[in-house]
Formats: structure tokens, sequence, C-alpha cells
């Protein structure tokens, strides 16, 4: 099986170049069977990938340690679970994984397609197929091949980071992997659309749905990494402006520009130019996060050293794809003309351009802060570092202003808000806002950045659960209906506006929680059993910890486990008891490093989060020696933590719900008087549809 | 078209105003210990300043003060293994630290010689990979 893999790799980098030319030159000669030819190399491509997949998971539950990969990154104790996850723990698998994404999500675009969009679908076949050859040239050439076999067979493989035995590590990855390889689809239709002319919004209106998808996976994917990094990296934080949290972060940031700016093309005709260099853009930044993510070279240029093929082969491709998109951007500049110009600073086309320019200034930060040592280091000779504090110094306003055109954008007028238009709609929402800061501050909340952050979530709020009011209660009067269905049918019938809204409510409770962390407490102190730890939190409560004891345990039942300390802390509230919270310390014997897991309570306020610092002595505790089990126990209290995971899943039903197919298209179009009466403006969305 | 650039112009100015006094206000110098060892010695007034080095934890030498939540040990330059500094910790070591790991330690050096770090990163610690080829033997 793992032979054949092999083989179905070699014998699909063939075919991929057939498909690639095939599928430009029928294009070109407007020849349909070359371009039929094109389309089924993809189908088998895809095969082709899934058996390679299939190859190394085989090796992966047969123990297979001849094989580089295998001895890497498995051992003959690791559970099933992991061994079939093991695809894509590390770079290599991680590779072959992405290309058969890619190969299934091109399957998939060319099968729905099969019998529409034929003037698009040549170039789009050819594109795929260029992307798909370029990884699999990666695989096979790069140093990098997941077959390649060691020149001995070790008895037992090293083994898993036990870190990485989580499960959000496990769907981390692969959501990520599946929002990078989903925008491969609307930058195909970009690049067909340049080739083949038709540079209206079709385009885009085509892979609309690819973008919401890809953005949807993102998302998603950053926050089950979060997710992960505060259960299981035992320091309290969920994001450190690591390099490689960054590189999944910028094409994060393009896309969301690229979706809201699609809308000013397909509503105004305007940007055209723009959105192209987006859709490049964050392309590229998806191949940067693939290649980044599971390579070194971020740390120092030394490393790069020992990526040096690979990383060569990366940059050209990403130069390559630059330069012609580029050439054929410049090419097309007369068929990319504006249809309409900005008249107004204050309109809704105004506002969308801000959020995007910011947006993609946010973005530029991010990349020069991930690549500023490197920058420096070339040109100086001299290392440098910049950290966390650049990235929030910088992010913080820029986030904040982002935040406030989430408020903004959605209701102000198109072309040009009159006074009356913004009297209308940001009077109460920005009163609500100044109320909220003025009642947190009478509260007694003094932190000037969450104060004003809070406040402004206020504020988009308010515009949001207006715009719902307001539309719901229009049509319950129009037609007749109850509240709760009125609500139903104004989201369902416009599914794409309303779940946008619905985005944006998520967005604005991820903010309101990571506000709540300027008032996170942090207490660490050493304690014996019995000992007690008082915190308030900032709420005022108190919780009261009595440590209980250590319980050390060595590891007989369970395999791969050498021993296990287990730290049991009962948890009081203002003098009620709220149960036990246990944080341990494990070592495994594939491993010389220790694995520490923290006990986290999660309330709707606040997260209490116990981390077993240090032991004072783990053979004494063994022997259930009391006065052995001194620990060094860190309480951290971290106001609504809770709130990132629940934004995170609002966020996610608002995407779903927008890029739902429509049932009913021409039903809605037939009532354009619902948008106005929402929106206070020209029904231009409905007209321009 | 001309709203369009002066809004390109005006928010391209703050960000880069953002990121270059991002940048001045919180770059530190990474250096290696043999570096930092020169830097002090040129310039006395290099002590107490915020910088960060990498090194490698001498093995043998990393002791936990028991009770008083302390971690001291002795760092080592990767290439020139003469060159060494105590290094005291009072925060929560990562998981991946060992009593041999390369470490990258964010703090100032003491007039006393000894470095006081306030974050402590091991290398690679994003990374995860290994080096199969340690099966060998």
């Amino acid at each position: 099986m793992t032979i054949l893999g092999e083989y179905a790799l070699w014998i699909a980098l063939p075919i991929s170049v057939w498909g690639m030319l095939l599928g430009y030159v029928g294009g070109r000669t407007q020849r349909g069977d070359y371009v039929l030819s094109a389309e089924r190399s993809i189908y088998a491509v895809f095969f082709l990938l899934v058996l390679a997949s299939l190859g190394i998971v085989s090796a992966f539950l047969g123990d297979k340690f001849e094989y580089w990969y295998i001895a890497s990154y498995s051992n003959r104790e690791m559970e099933f679970f992991y061994k079939v996850t093991g695809l894509w723990a590390g770079q290599r698998g991680s590779l072959l994984f992405w290309a058969v994404i890619l190969a299934f999500f091109s399957t998939l675009c060319v099968f729905l397609n099969r019998k529409k969009n034929r003037e698009f679908m040549p170039y789009v076949a050819g594109v795929l197929q260029t992307i798909l050859t370029f990884f699999l040239v990666v695989l096979l050439f790069a140093d990098v091949n997941p077959f390649e076999q060691l020149a001995f067979t070790p008895a037992n493989g090293q083994g898993l980071n036990p870190q990485l035995q989580n499960y959000w590590m496990t769907i981390h990855p692969p959501t990520l992997y599946l929002g990078f390889t989903a925008f491969t689809i609307p930058f195909a239709f970009a690049v067909a659309a340049l080739l083949n002319g038709r540079l209206d919004a079709r385009w885009i209106e085509l892979t609309r749905r690819w973008i919401l998808l890809s953005w949807l996976f993102l998302a998603v994917g950053i926050i089950f990494g979060m997710r992960w990094a505060y259960e299981e990296l035992g320091w309290g934080g969920y994001w450190f402006w690591d390099p490689v949290e960054n590189a999944s972060l910028l094409p994060w940031l393009t896309a969301t520009a690229f979706l809201h700016s699609i809308q000013i093309q397909e509503n105004r005709g305007m940007l055209k130019v723009w959105n192209m260099s987006l859709v490049l853009l964050t392309f590229l930044l998806t191949i940067f996060a693939t290649f980044l993510t599971r390579s070194g070279l971020i740390e120092s240029v030394h490393s790069f050293a020992q990526e040096l093929k690979i990383a060569y082969i990366f940059l050209s491709f990403m130069g390559v794809v630059l330069l012609a998109c580029i050439l054929l951007i410049i090419y097309r500049l007369p068929k990319l003309q504006s249809e309409n110009s900005i008249q107004s600073f204050l309109s809704r086309e105004s506002a969308f351009l801000f959020n995007n320019l910011i947006l993609l200034g946010a973005a530029f930060a991010v990349f020069w802060g991930t690549i500023f040592p490197l920058v420096a280091e070339g040109v100086t000779g001299q290392q440098v570092s910049v950290g966390p504090p650049f990235f929030e110094k910088v992010n913080f306003p820029i986030g904040l202003v982002l935040l406030a055109l989430a408020g903004i954008g959605p209701v102000i007028a198109w072309r040009r808000a009159t006074k009356r238009n913004l009297q209308k709609n940001f009077q109460i929402p920005i009163m609500v806002g100044c109320f909220v800061a003025i009642a947190l501050w009478i509260a007694g909340a003094r932190h000037g950045l969450a104060l004003v952050t809070w406040s402004v979530c206020a504020f988009v709020l308010t515009v949001i659960a207006t715009e719902f009011w307001k539309g719901t209660r229009a049509r319950a009067r129009i037609e007749g209906e109850g509240f709760a269905v009125a609500l139903f049918h104004l989201v369902t019938r416009n599914r794409r506006r309303w779940g946008g809204y619905i985005v944006h409510v998520g967005i604005v409770m991820i903010y309101f929680a990571f506000a709540g962390a300027a008032y996170n407490v942090d207490e660490r102190q050493h304690v014996l059993p019995g000992d007690q730890i008082n915190i308030t939190s900032p709420f005022g409560h108190i919780y009261t910890l009595t440590y209980e004891g250590l319980s050390v345990s060595l590891g007989r039942g369970q395999r791969n486990l050498l021993w296990q300390a287990i730290a049991t802390v009962s948890v009081e509230q203002d003098g009620v008891a709220k149960g036990i919270l246990t944080t341990e310390k494990r070592q495994y014997v594939t491993s010389d490093q220790l694995m520490t897991e923290v006990g986290i309570r999660s309330t709707v306020r606040e997260d209490l989060y116990l981390i077993l610092s240090a032991m004072d002595d783990v053979d004494g505790a063994l022997s259930a020696n009391s006065s052995a089990q001194g620990i060094d126990l860190q309480v951290l209290v971290k106001p609504f933590v809770l709130w990132i995971w629940a934004g995170g899943l609002i966020l996610a039903l608002g995407t779903v719900i927008a890029l739902w197919p429509s049932v009913d298209r021409r039903r809605r179009s037939n009532r354009p008087e619902l948008e106005a009466v929402t929106t206070g403006a020209p029904a231009i969305a409905g007209a321009a549809r | 078209m001309n709203r369009f650039t002066v809004g390109l112009v005006s928010v391209a100015a703050v960000v880069s105003y953002l990121i270059w006094t991002g940048v001045s206000e919180t770059m530190v110098y990474y250096l290696t210990p043999v570096e930092l060892m020169e830097k002090v010695e040129s310039d006395r007034t290099f002590y107490e300043v915020g910088v960060k080095v990498s090194g490698q934890v001498l093995p043998g030498t990393y002791q936990r003060v028991d009770g008083e939540l302390l971690h001291t040990f002795v760092v080592r330059d990767l290439a020139d293994e003469s060159v060494t500094f105590p290094v005291e910790f009072r925060d929560a070591l990562p998981d991946t630290f060992t009593d041999d790991a390369e470490v990258v330690l964010e703090g100032s050096l003491r007039g006393d010689g000894v470095f006081e770090a306030e974050t402590l990163l091991t290398k690679c610690g994003s990374r995860y990979e290994a080096a199969p080829e340690d099966l060998a033997g």
C-alpha cells in the first residue's frame, strides 16, 4: 500500500503537467476535447493523491519505521487516532495533505461546473493544475518526500510530541489547510477572468461561496489554534504573536478585506484592479503560510540554510505567480476601469474602502513585525527582535477603528450619506456607546483601552440590533407575520446581508472578550497541603483555593506514561463550595519533556485557570509524604474568555447563513421595498443584483 | 479616484507611523552570550538594558529554589562554551524546557553579572520537529 502511494505521487506529476498545459491551450484554442482532458486530469490527480495519502496512513498504522516520516512522528504505543491524523502532524505529511485537499476542492469545482461557466473552466483547470504541479514538485524534489526511507529500520519511532496529542491540535491544522486551499478556487477564477477577458463581477459571483467557505475555515482554524494554546500550552494565553500564528492570520486579514471590497465591485462596478490584487495577495499569503507554519525559517536567517531547497522552490513559485499576475493585470487594465467613482467621503463605498485599507494596514504591520528580524539582520548584520508589545501597540488602535467601521459600514448610505441618514442611523448607537462607557466608569472600570473597546462594542451591537428590529418590524407589518416568523423570513430572504450582520455580532463578542484581558489577575504562590490562597476577581467576589495535596502515580496502566502528578485544589467562591480543580504534570516514556495539564473552570464571567508550575519533590510525594508535596501554584483569573469561543460559534453560524444557497432569488428581488425600509437608502443593492 | 488616493496615503501614513514608533519603542537586541558580554564590556551602560539572548542551558546547572518560585541555571554560548552567565527566572517554565535546552531569554543583565529573565522560550518551541537520525544509535 505504501509503495503504491509513492508510485501514485510519481504518476500524478506528469498527469498534472499535462492537464495544466491542456487547460491553457484548450482555453486559447477553444478545443473542447483539450478542455475535457484537462478537467479529467484533475479527477485523476485527486485519485492518485488519495492513494498517496492512504499510503502514508497505512504506513503509520503498520508501524513502518523505515520511513523517515513515520519514524519521526509515530511510535508503536501511539493511539490509533493519532496515527491516522499523523498524516498532517509534520511538514512532509502536511504538504501532501494540502495537495490532496486542493485536489479535492479542484475536483468538486470542476464537477460542479462541468456543464456551465464554460468560458472560465479551461483556464480554471489550467491554474488549478499549475498549483497542484507545484506541490507535486515540492513533494518529490524538495527533500520533503514523505515516502523517503531511512538507511536502517529503527526498532521504534520517536512518537508525536505529547503537546500535539490533543483534540484541538488534530483539528486545528486541517481546518486551516481547508481555508488555505479553498481560496485557490477564487484565485483560479480570477486568473481565468484575466485570461479570457470577462472582467465584470461574474468571477466574483461564481466564487462568492468559495470565498466565504475559505474565510470560515480560516477563522475557525485560527480560533481552534487559540483554544489549543489556551488549554495545552499552559501559560494562560491564547495568542502570542508567534510567526506561525501570524502567518495564519495574514491571509485571514486580506481575505476579510476582499470579502468587503467585492461587494463594492458587485454593487458599484468599482475597485476592479484592487480586487484582483487582493485575491492574488491572499492566495500568495496562503502559500506563504503553508510554507512558514511547518518550517523554522522565521526564527533566524540561520535556519534558512537548513531548508534552503524548499525555501527557494516556494519563493520562486510565489515570485513567478506574482509576476505573471501583475503582467496580466497590466495587460487587462483597459478592461478593469471603474464604472463609477466615489462621490462622498461619507458613503458606504468610502467606509468599505477604509475598512479595506485598514485591514491591509493591519496585515502589513503583522507581516512587517514577523519578517522584521530577518530584514534587520540582513541589512545590519545585527539580530534584533520585536515581540508581542510591538504587535499590540500597532494593532490595538487599528483594531478599534475596524470595529467601529463594522458598525458604520452596514448602515451608512451608498454614494452619499445625508445628514438625515447619519442622524437616523447613528444617533442612538453613539448615545448607547457613550452611556456604556460612563456606566462602566462609574462601576469602577478604569482601563482606558478596555473602556473604549467595550463602548465601541456597544455602539456596533446597537446598530446591528436596530437593523434587525427595523427589518423585522417592517416585515411583520407588511406581511402580517408574527415577530419570530418575520425575523426568520427576514434572515432567510437575504441570507447574505443578515448572515454578515451575525458575523459582526460574533466579532463584537470576540473583541469584548479580548478587552477583558486588561483585568487578568495573576497570582503565584508556593503552597503545602492545607494552604489557602485568596484571590479577588475583577468582579469583586473572592475565590478561596485550598491546596489538598499532590498525588503521584506511576503510569502502569496507561501506555507511554512514566508518571503523573496531580495537584488537587478545592474552590470556594465567596464561601460557597464550587467543586474541585486539578492541574497535573506528566512524564512520558518517549519524551524528556514534562507535560503540564492546566485546570480550568469556565464561567460566563471569567475563567479560573490553575497551573502546576513546579513540584518540590516528586519522589517524596510518590510515597505519599505530605511534607514533600509542596508545589508552586499559579492562579489566573481571566475575564470573559468563554466569549471568544462563543463569538467564534456565532461567527461560524453567520457565515454558514451567508453562504447557504438562496432558495428563492426571484421572490426577494420582487420586494425591493423591504431593503429600502430597513436601510433608509435607495434600493441600489436590489437594483444592481 | 482622487479621494481614494487621499485615503490610501493617509491610512498608509498612519499605519507607517504606528509601525515606526512600535518598532523603535519595542525593538530589542537579539544577541548571543558572546555578543552580550562584548557589549557590556565596551559600554557599562548596557547593564540593565532589556535584551533578548539565545544560548544553551549548561547541563546540570538547573536548580529550583524550593518555596521561592525561583529557577536558576547557567546559560552558555552555543558556539563558545567558555562564555557563560547565571540566570534567574521567576515564572513558570514552559514544558519544552529541559536541562540542556536551547533557550531564548528576554530580560537584562544586572550589575552583579546575573541575567534576570522575564520571559523564557525554548527554541523551536513552535515547530515540534523531530530528528529521527538520533534513532540510529
